[in-house]
C-alpha cells in the first residue's frame, strides 16, 4: 500500500492505495470527485489533465504516490462558485465551447495551465500547448476561440499595464 | 395558428402516413408517467409544473453534445414566454410518448429530435401555459385576454401571479383539446437564444455523466471479451487475479469473464491477470482485406438488388467511364467510455448510464435476465459522446447480467481498448460508380454498392433474442425487409439523389459476412456521400467542366442543394484560392439538411494540409443559431479524422486498434480554419447533427485532385 498526502484544491487529504494506482483513480474512485475524466487510460487522450503544482499532467498515468507533499489542483478546484468562475471557464461560456463536455474538464486544465506561463498565446502556440487534449465533438475552432478571450478577460482582472500588449486577438 | 391538439397527437398527419405509434396519450393514465407527481400541474408527459412553480420539462432525447438540452428547453420556453434558463430539465425515463414517429422506439438518432420536437413541444408547452391563463383568469376575475405569461408568472395590467399561486386552480382544470401556438414572427426565444444551458456543468466538472454516478458500495466490474467477434470464452483460471488486493470474485457471464473489485484500477489489475482460452467463433480466419477481396469479386459476380431506376437505358449512350472506390470500417471512439452502473433485486434491475435508446435497452435487459420490462428501470445521463454508438444497448445488459449474477451493486466501466474493440462499427463498402458521356454529355450514373447491411449485422451478431421481442410490430417487420438485403442505409445518398441524367441506376449487393455494424453519425451518407460526390467530380473533369457549374447544370430546377451550394462557392471565392492553394467541393442533402463545403488545402512534404473548410447549409428554420454553427463546426472537425486518419482493421476477426495512438483522431493543431454560413429558410426546423459530416471528404478528396491530380477512391484518404 501506498501512503498519500498531498493537498487537493487546497485542501489536505491523507490516505493509503495500492502501489501504483494512478491518480486519476484516486481521484474518482477514492475521493469520488468526478470531474476528471478517464479517456484512454495512456496519456493520448488529455480528459484526465489536473494540474500538479501549476502545471499540467495526465493523472491516469500518474502514479498517485508521486504526489506526496504536492499540491493537486483538479477542475472543482478552479472557481470558488459558479457565480465566481476563473477566466477559462468564463470564456468557455461566452464562446458556447462544450457540446459533449466530457474532454471539457481536460481542455480547461489545459487552457488554464498554458494561459499562466504566457498572457496572451498566439493560434500556433494555443495548438501547441492543447494538442494533447481529444475532442471527438470537434469544439477545437471555439477553444481557440475561447483561449483569445479568456487572455483579455484575464488582463482585466489581474490588470498589468505591462501584460497587455497581446498577438492575434 | 391554432393545431388540433386531438388531430396531432392521434394522426401524425402532418408528418405524412403511418407515423402514429409516437404519438398516443390516450389511454395512458398520468400516474403511468414514470415521473409522475401527485402534486405537480402534468397534462402531457413532456411538461409539469411543480408546487413551486417551477416548469420541468422531459428532455426525452439524449444529450451527446448535438443540443438537444438547450435546443428543446428553448422550444418548450417560447411558449411559455419564459426564458429558457428557467426552466429545469431531466433526462426522461423510458415512456411510450417519448417514442419517435421516425423510428416507432425512444431513441435519440437520425438527426430527427428537433425536426419532431418543434411541433411536440410547442403544443406540450402551449397547454400548460392555456391552462395557466385559465386559472389565472378563474383566480384574478380578469379575462384570459387580458393576461400574459411571462418568466413563470401570469402578468397582466395591475400586477403578477405566480404560477405556484394558480397550481391549485390549474391542476383541477381539464386539459384543453385545442391549443393555439405563436407565429413565428412572434418567436421571442427560437432563433434568437445563443446560449447553451448545459455549458455551465460542463465547465465546471459538475455535469453527470453515466460514468459519474455514484451508488453506495457499488463494486467496479471490468469485463474480459472474447477479441474475435463472435467467440467466447472456453475456459478461463483466476487463481493470480483473485488473491489481488480488492478483487472480490471473477466469474464468467455470457460468454466473457467478469472481474469485480473494489476500484477500477484493482478490477482492471486483476483483469490483467487472468488467463483465458477463447473460442475464436465464426469470424476467426476473416481479415478486413479479406472482406475487401470479396466486395471487389462480388461487384461482377452478384447482380444485386436494384435500389433505383429512372430512365430507359437506351439513353445511356457513349463511352463507359467506370471508377471503384472503397472505404473502411470506422469506430466511434466517443470520449467516455461505455459505462453502466446496474442493482439487481429480487424485483427488478435499475441502471444508471447514458444511452440512445433506453426503449431498445430495457427489452435487451429484459431478453437478458428474465425480468420484464416494466420491472426494469433505466436512468438516463449526459452522453460523453454518442455518434451512434449509444444507441446500442450491450453495456446496459452486460452490467445488468453482472449485477444479477453477483447479486451486488456494480459500475461497469470499459477500458479505451474494450471501446476500440468492442463497437459496433460504421460499416466497410466498395462501390462502382460508372456513367456513359457522349461527346462530353454525360448520359448515365450508375452505382453498384457492395456492403454489409447494418441491420443485417446487428441482427446475427447482437442477439438473436433482439427481434422478436423489443420491437412493435410494424418494425420488426420493416427490419426484417431491411435484414433480407435491401437496407435503405446501404443505398441513402446515391439512390434518390436530385440530380439529373438521362439514365440513372442503383444497385445494392449485401455482402454477408460481417464483425457486428452500427449507426455512426450520418448512416450511409457518411461513405455514400464520398462517393457520389467524388464520382461527380470525376464528371465535371472528364468533360472540362468546372465542378460548382457542372453540379448545377445537372440538378433538379428546385433542388434544395442549388442555392445551399452557391452560398458555399461564393463565401468560399471558389476558383480562387490563395497562392499555393487548391479547393475542392461538394454539396450533399442528408436527414432533410442540405450542407455544402467548399475545402481548400495544400500539398507540402507529401501531406495533405487543410487549411480552411467554408460550409453552408440550410435546414429550415433555426432553433439555436450558435448550435447550428457549432455542430456544422463538429460534423466537419469528425469528418476530417474519418477522410484523413480512420480506419478499423480486422485480422483473424479481431480488431487490430487499441487506443488513440493506432485510431488516431484530429487534433487542434490539424484543424483548419472553419467558416460556416446558413441560408435563410422559413422552412420547419430540420436536424444538423449529422449532415455536416458528408459533404467534407468528397470536398478534401476533390480538393487533392485539384492540387495533385491524384484521385484518391480510397478512405482514409493516402497520397500516392
Amino acid at each position: 500500500m501506498a501512503d498519500l498526502e498531498f493537498t487537493l484544491n487546497g485542501q489536505q487529504q491523507t490516505l493509503s492505495v495500492d502501489d501504483g494506482t494512478p491518480l486519476l483513480w484516486v481521484l474518482r474512485d477514492h475521493l469520488a470527485m468526478t470531474g476528471t475524466k478517464f479517456g484512454c487510460g495512456m496519456g493520448l487522450c488529455g480528459a484526465c489533465t489536473v494540474h500538479l503544482d501549476g502545471s499540467p499532467i495526465r493523472s491516469c498515468s500518474y502514479p498517485a504516490e508521486f504526489v506526496n507533499g504536492k499540491a493537486i489542483t483538479t477542475i472543482e478546484g478552479l472557481a470558488s462558485s459558479d457565480e465566481n468562475l476563473h477566466p477559462v471557464q468564463q470564456a468557455w461560456l461566452e464562446m458556447n465551447v462544450p457540446q459533449c463536455g466530457y474532454c471539457q474538464s481536460g481542455q480547461i486544465m489545459s487552457a488554464v495551465a498554458l494561459l499562466a506561463n504566457n498572457s496572451a498565446p498566439n493560434d500556433a502556440e494555443i495548438d501547441a500547448a492543447m494538442a494533447g487534449n481529444i475532442c471527438r465533438c470537434g469544439t477545437y475552432p471555439r477553444i481557440r476561440k475561447a483561449i483569445h478571450r479568456a487572455s483579455e478577460l484575464a488582463v482585466v482582472q489581474h490588470y498589468q499595464p505591462a501584460n497587455t500588449v497581446k498577438e492575434n486577438v | 395558428m391554432t393545431i388540433s391538439r386531438r388531430s396531432f397527437i392521434k394522426g401524425g398527419a402532418i408528418f405524412g402516413g403511418g407515423l402514429a405509434i409516437g404519438f398516443n396519450l390516450s389511454g395512458c393514465a398520468q400516474t403511468e408517467y414514470p415521473h409522475f407527481s401527485a402534486t405537480d400541474l402534468q397534462p402531457n408527459a413532456y411538461i409539469q409544473v411543480s408546487p413551486s412553480g417551477q416548469v420541468i420539462l422531459q428532455l426525452y432525447k439524449s444529450e451527446m453534445g448535438q443540443g438537444v438540452y438547450t435546443g428543446m428547453a428553448t422550444m418548450a420556453a417560447e411558449e411559455l414566454n419564459m426564458d429558457p434558463s428557467l426552466i429545469i430539465v431531466q433526462h426522461a425515463e423510458f415512456y411510450p410518448d417519448f417514442r419517435d414517429p421516425e423510428f416507432y422506439v425512444m431513441i435519440t438518432g437520425g438527426s430527427s429530435s428537433i425536426k419532431y420536437g418543434y411541433t411536440i413541444l410547442r403544443e406540450a408547452a402551449a397547454t400548460v401555459a392555456a391552462m395557466l391563463k385559465t386559472a389565472a383568469a378563474q383566480y384574478l376575475s380578469i379575462a384570459e385576454s387580458a393576461l400574459n405569461l411571462k418568466d413563470g408568472k401570469v402578468v397582466y395590467a395591475g400586477g403578477e401571479v405566480d404560477f405556484a399561486t394558480l397550481l391549485p386552480i390549474a391542476r383541477g382544470l381539464a386539459t384543453p383539446t385545442e391549443v393555439t401556438l405563436k407565429s413565428p414572427q412572434d418567436f421571442q426565444y427560437i432563433g434568437r437564444h445563443r446560449q447553451r444551458l448545459d455549458a455551465l456543468g460542463k465547465v465546471t466538472g459538475k455535469s453527470e455523466f453515466g460514468i459519474d454516478v455514484q451508488y453506495p458500495g457499488a463494486m467496479t466490474a471490468v469485463l474480459l471479451r472474447c477479441p474475435h467477434f463472435g467467440g467466447k470464452v472456453s475456459s478461463f483460471d483466476a487463481s493470480n487475479a483473485l488473491k489481488m488486493s480488492g478483487v472480490k470474485s471473477v466469474f464468467e457471464v455470457d460468454g466473457a469473464v467478469a472481474v469485480l473489485a473494489e476500484t477500477y484500477w484493482q478490477a482492471r489489475q486483476a483483469a490483467g491477470v487472468v488467463s483465458v482460452v477463447w473460442d475464436k467463433g465464426p469470424l476467426a480466419g476473416v481479415s478486413s482485406e479479406s472482406l475487401r477481396v470479396e466486395r471487389h469479386g462480388m461487384l461482377t459476380s452478384e447482380a444485386g438488388k436494384n435500389v433505383e431506376e429512372k430512365g430507359e437505358a437506351s439513353a445511356a449512350t457513349g463511352e463507359l467511364f467506370e471508377a471503384v472506390y472503397d472505404v473502411p470500417y470506422l469506430a466511434h471512439a466517443t470520449m467516455e467510455p461505455m459505462n453502466a452502473v446496474a442493482v439487481a433485486t429480487k424485483e427488478g434491475i435499475e441502471i444508471w448510464t447514458g444511452n440512445q435508446s433506453p426503449d431498445i435497452a430495457l427489452s435487451e435487459i429484459a431478453d437478458a435476465t428474465g425480468f420484464k420490462r416494466e420491472q426494469i428501470r433505466i436512468h438516463n445521463h449526459m452522453l460523453g459522446g454518442g455518434f451512434g454508438r449509444r444507441i446500442m444497448p450491450d453495456y446496459l445488459v452486460e452490467a445488468a447480467r453482472i449485477a444479477q449474477l453477483s447479486g451486488k451493486p456494480v459500475r461497469l466501466v470499459w477500458s479505451r481498448e474494450d471501446d476500440m474493440r468492442g463497437d459496433f462499427y460504421r460499416p466497410n463498402a466498395t462501390v462502382a460508380m460508372s456513367a456513359m458521356i457522349d461527346q462530353s454529355a454525360v448520359t448515365s450514373l450508375q452505382a453498384k454498392i457492395v456492403a454489409p447491411s447494418i441491420l443485417g449485422g446487428f441482427v446475427q451478431f447482437v442477439t438473436n433474442t433482439l427481434l422478436p421481442q423489443w420491437l412493435p410490430k410494424g418494425l420488426h417487420k420493416k427490419i426484417g425487409g431491411m435484414a433480407s438485403g435491401s437496407d435503405p442505409a446501404a443505398a441513402e445518398g446515391i439512390a434518390h439523389s436530385d440530380y439529373e441524367f438521362p439514365y440513372m441506376r442503383t444497385d445494392y449487393v449485401e455482402q454477408k459476412t460481417t464483425i457486428p455494424l452500427g449507426y455512426w453519425r450520418s448512416v450511409g451518407h457518411s461513405q455514400n456521400g464520398f462517393f457520389i460526390e467524388s464520382f461527380i467530380d470525376e464528371l465535371a473533369h472528364q468533360t472540362t467542366q468546372d465542378p460548382v457549374a457542372f453540379r448545377l447544370a445537372h440538378m433538379a430546377k428546385d433542388s434544395r442543394r442549388r442555392q445551399v451550394l452557391e452560398l458555399a462557392a461564393a463565401k468560399a471565392n471558389w476558383g480562387n484560392p490563395p497562392q499555393g492553394q487548391f479547393q475542392g467541393v461538394a454539396v450533399h442533402e442528408s436527414f432533410s439538411t442540405v450542407v455544402a463545403q467548399v475545402v481548400n488545402v495544400s500539398i507540402a512534404d507529401g501531406k495533405i494540409k487543410v487549411h480552411k473548410v467554408v460550409c453552408a447549409v440550410e435546414c429550415g428554420m433555426v432553433i439555436n443559431s450558435d448550435i447550428v454553427v457549432a455542430q456544422m463546426e463538429g460534423g466537419i472537425v469528425f469528418a476530417l479524422t474519418a477522410a484523413l486518419k480512420g480506419e478499423i482493421t480486422i485480422e483473424d476477426g479481431a480488431v487490430q486498434q487499441s487506443n488513440f495512438h493506432d485510431y488516431e483522431v484530429l487534433r487542434i493543431n490539424e484543424t483548419p480554419e472553419i467558416e460556416v454560413y446558413r441560408v435563410d429558410s422559413a422552412n420547419a426546423p430540420t436536424g444538423v447533427g449529422e449532415p455536416g459530416v458528408p459533404p467534407l471528404a468528397p470536398a478534401l478528396a476533390n480538393a487533392v485532385f485539384a492540387a495533385t491530380g491524384q484521385r484518391l477512391r480510397k478512405l482514409p484518404l493516402r497520397l500516392a
